[in-house]
């Protein structure tokens, strides 16, 4: 027989039955919708880290620090020594721990690095509040700007090297800061200040020794300052892909933030001591040269991650996450695996003259078989066709609410590939078929004598 | 020329083996009517089987048109089947489900008959049993008559050297039982379609040109032996 030929007759056998075909399709469509949408959201949130990474951290930096723990999980489970050249990092729980940060002398160290072409602390500055005359005041936080950022601006624009005592302001400050539009704060100044660090353990000894004047002193000294910036540029809120958070920050030059921070931290046990650093590398987009610079900070005894590890770390969580769900899927098209052996035989039973016939007639053994495996894939084909399909609607009109709840901005969680979703469909077509392997064979099986005997 | 050759077919083993069919020799002309008559269990259908190729004989050989048919390999008996041999039975064996077009299909479908042909195939079988105005009605719905003319046509519409016809009027009243085998005789003669009638209806099985009577597995006797010919004696294979 041709293959279109017994292809044919496996579709007419299935129309014959149509509710047993559709009954055993709808088993397996369950396991394809899971697992298109498991495809879907891994896809979503894959694409949404890669952005993520990609449109806020430089690919030609690394981030340099000189404590390992920064990039991977700490043991919290065991007291820490106390070591008091170290910082203190407080984690989201509140939880404090020491690491080993980052001196201007590391700074220097890691200039002279081979292949490192700049190096920049990384600092976010809490500043105490940012306002200008006759506005209220607002908290704020102020970064160094990076040029790789390039955002979207509403007015102004940003020079190659950023001059001393600007400011680049987020659209979301404009009316707070009493500015009708952006063009109008181009130019304009405004007044940012920033605390300093109290130095706490001089004002509990002063308490514990009981000298009073001493804690007189260090109450009168000024614990913060006001410094004019002018705005420059003013950025357009970005609709999506940002850091959590950082949709308010205001930049400003490196050397400005630097000034600023050292103000506020001077006295302070974290004065010119930083987490980490952004380690600039000379033609960095070559990733062999990216990854020699990086072996060399490593060699001399600091932590360093590029945006490729920092996106192989977010991968590994979302492959994880990804096969949690996708065992649950599994589960479901096992099941079904086990609703179309049960199909396949009840069809066997029920055509068994109609076998005993085309045998008769002279049909191999062979294509009897196909037969049934045909009849297999088909309705492994129509169960993931029926998923896949009711996977793309649910999540095409699920998209928005989730991007809504999930503050995605205009990136949608479940992303879905036309490629993906045909291997899916393939897949679920070849496990059917390995379903129907035990009734075909059966099929094939069959003795034409017993077979048009039977009633 | 169609022959058997000590035909022997055993059931089981040592004590409990029972011979079905018992040192079966003849050979008829290609073209003829042969009737096999006998009570049930006298071994008529087991010798339609062997002859038609779907059961392997214990002892002796069966050739038709010089093939000697059990010494092909299992996919040539297959072949041979699908190209030589047709079959019509009591319970006509149409898939009602689907259409007449489609049931006469069948058998060119299995000896991959080029597409191009079929079409035409199928319409001058339908044509000669006079259901050419049914080609697309399902099979469910024509009448017992109707169904076994349908398995008639697909029966001859591959043009079949021989025809094996088991009671094809067992279930179909006596008019349309006649009627039947009129288009069965006339096949014969229209085409040289070699007839096999499987019956123990004496008045049917008269109308073939040889009847073999077989007995516990046995042939008891043969009329109109005209085209039966005796095979000389010799150690079956």
């Amino acid at each position: 027989m041709f293959l279109l030929d017994i292809l044919r007759r496996s579709a007419r056998s299935l129309l014959s039955a149509k509710a047993r075909t559709i009954l055993t399709a709808i088993a397996i469509a369950v396991g394809a919708f899971a697992l298109t949408l498991t495809l879907g959201a891994s896809n979503g949130a894959r694409s949404y880290g890669d952005n993520l990474i990609k449109t806020n951290f430089d690919p030609t930096e690394l981030i340099v620090s000189k404590d390992k723990s920064i990039f991977s999980n700490s043991d919290n489970s065991q007291p820490q020594v106390y070591n008091p050249s170290f910082g203190n990092i407080t984690n989201g729980s509140g939880a404090v721990t020491q690491v080993q940060m980052l001196s201007n002398s590391d700074l220097a160290r890691l200039s002279q690095t081979k292949g490192v072409s700049t190096v920049r602390p990384s600092i976010s500055i809490a500043l105490q509040y940012i306002t200008r005359d006759g506005q209220r005041k607002y908290v704020a936080t102020m970064e160094a700007y990076s040029a790789y950022k390039k955002p979207a601006l509403l007015a102004g624009n940003i020079p190659t090297a950023i001059p001393q005592r600007s400011i680049i302001l987020p659209e979301g400050f404009l009316q707070a800061l009493g500015f009708s539009n952006a063009q109008s704060a181009i130019g304009q100044n405004v007044r940012v200040a920033v605390q300093k660090q109290v130095n706490q353990s001089s004002i509990i000894s002063s308490l514990l020794s009981g000298n009073l004047d001493s804690l007189s002193k260090t109450s009168t000294q000024p614990t913060s300052t006001e410094t004019v910036f002018k705005i420059i540029a003013v950025t357009q809120k970005p609709s999506s892909l940002i850091q959590p958070g950082t949709a308010l920050y205001l930049y400003s030059s490196n050397a400005d933030v630097v000034a600023l921070n050292d103000y506020s931290t001077q006295g302070s046990a974290n004065y010119h001591k930083y987490l980490t650093a952004y380690v600039q590398v000379k033609d960095g987009t070559n990733t062999t040269k990216l990854k020699a610079t990086q072996a060399r900070i490593i060699a001399e005894g600091y932590a360093a991650q590029s945006v490729i590890d920092t996106e192989k770390t977010l991968t590994q969580v979302i492959n994880v996450l990804q096969g949690i769900v996708t065992v649950f899927g599994l589960i479901a098209v096992v099941a079904s695996v086990f609703g179309v052996i049960n199909t396949m035989y009840i069809s066997v039973l029920q055509r068994t003259r109609e076998i005993g016939l085309m045998k008769a007639l002279g049909m191999h053994k062979k294509d009897v078989n196909k037969l049934f495996l045909f009849e297999a894939a088909l309705i492994g084909f129509l169960g993931g066709f029926i998923g896949s399909m009711l996977g793309l609607i649910t999540g095409t009109l699920l998209n928005p609410w989730i991007s809504n709840k999930l503050s995605l901005g205009g990136a949608h969680l479940l992303q879905f590939n036309i490629s993906q979703q045909v291997i899916l469909i393939l897949a679920l077509m070849l496990i059917a078929i390995i379903a129907g392997l035990m009734p075909a064979r059966k099929a094939a099986k069959l003795d034409p004598i017993e077979a048009l005997r039977s009633e | 020329m169609i022959t058997l050759d000590h035909i022997t077919k055993t059931y089981g083993k040592d004590e409990s083996a029972f011979n079905a069919l018992n040192d079966i020799s003849f050979s008829i002309e290609e073209g003829s009517t042969l009737a096999i008559i006998g009570k049930s269990g006298s071994g008529k259908s087991t010798l339609m089987h062997i002859m038609s190729g779907l059961d392997r004989p214990t002892r002796g050989k069966v050739v038709v048109s010089n093939i000697d048919v059990y010494k092909l390999k299992s996919r040539d008996i297959d072949n041979f089947r699908s190209e030589q041999i047709s079959f019509i039975f009591q319970s006509f064996f149409v898939e009602a489900n689907q259409t007449c077009y489609q049931n006469v299909m069948l058998p060119l479908e299995i000896a991959k008959v080029p597409m191009a042909k079929r079409k035409k195939l199928v319409m001058d079988a339908l044509t000669a049993v006079e259901l050419d105005n049914k080609v697309n009605k399902l099979a469910s719905t024509l009448s017992g008559g109707q169904k076994q003319r349908l398995a008639i046509a697909r029966a001859i519409v591959n043009k079949p050297k021989i025809l094996f016809a088991d009671e094809p009027t067992g279930n179909l009243d006596t008019s349309t039982g006649d009627k039947i085998i009129k288009l069965i005789f006339d096949l014969n003669k229209s085409l040289g379609t070699t007839i096999v009638l499987v019956t123990h209806d004496h008045d049917l099985a008269r109308r073939c040109q040889t009847q073999i009577h077989l007995k516990d597995g046995r042939i008891d006797r043969t009329v109109g032996s005209k085209s039966v010919k005796p095979v000389k004696s010799g150690k079956a294979k």
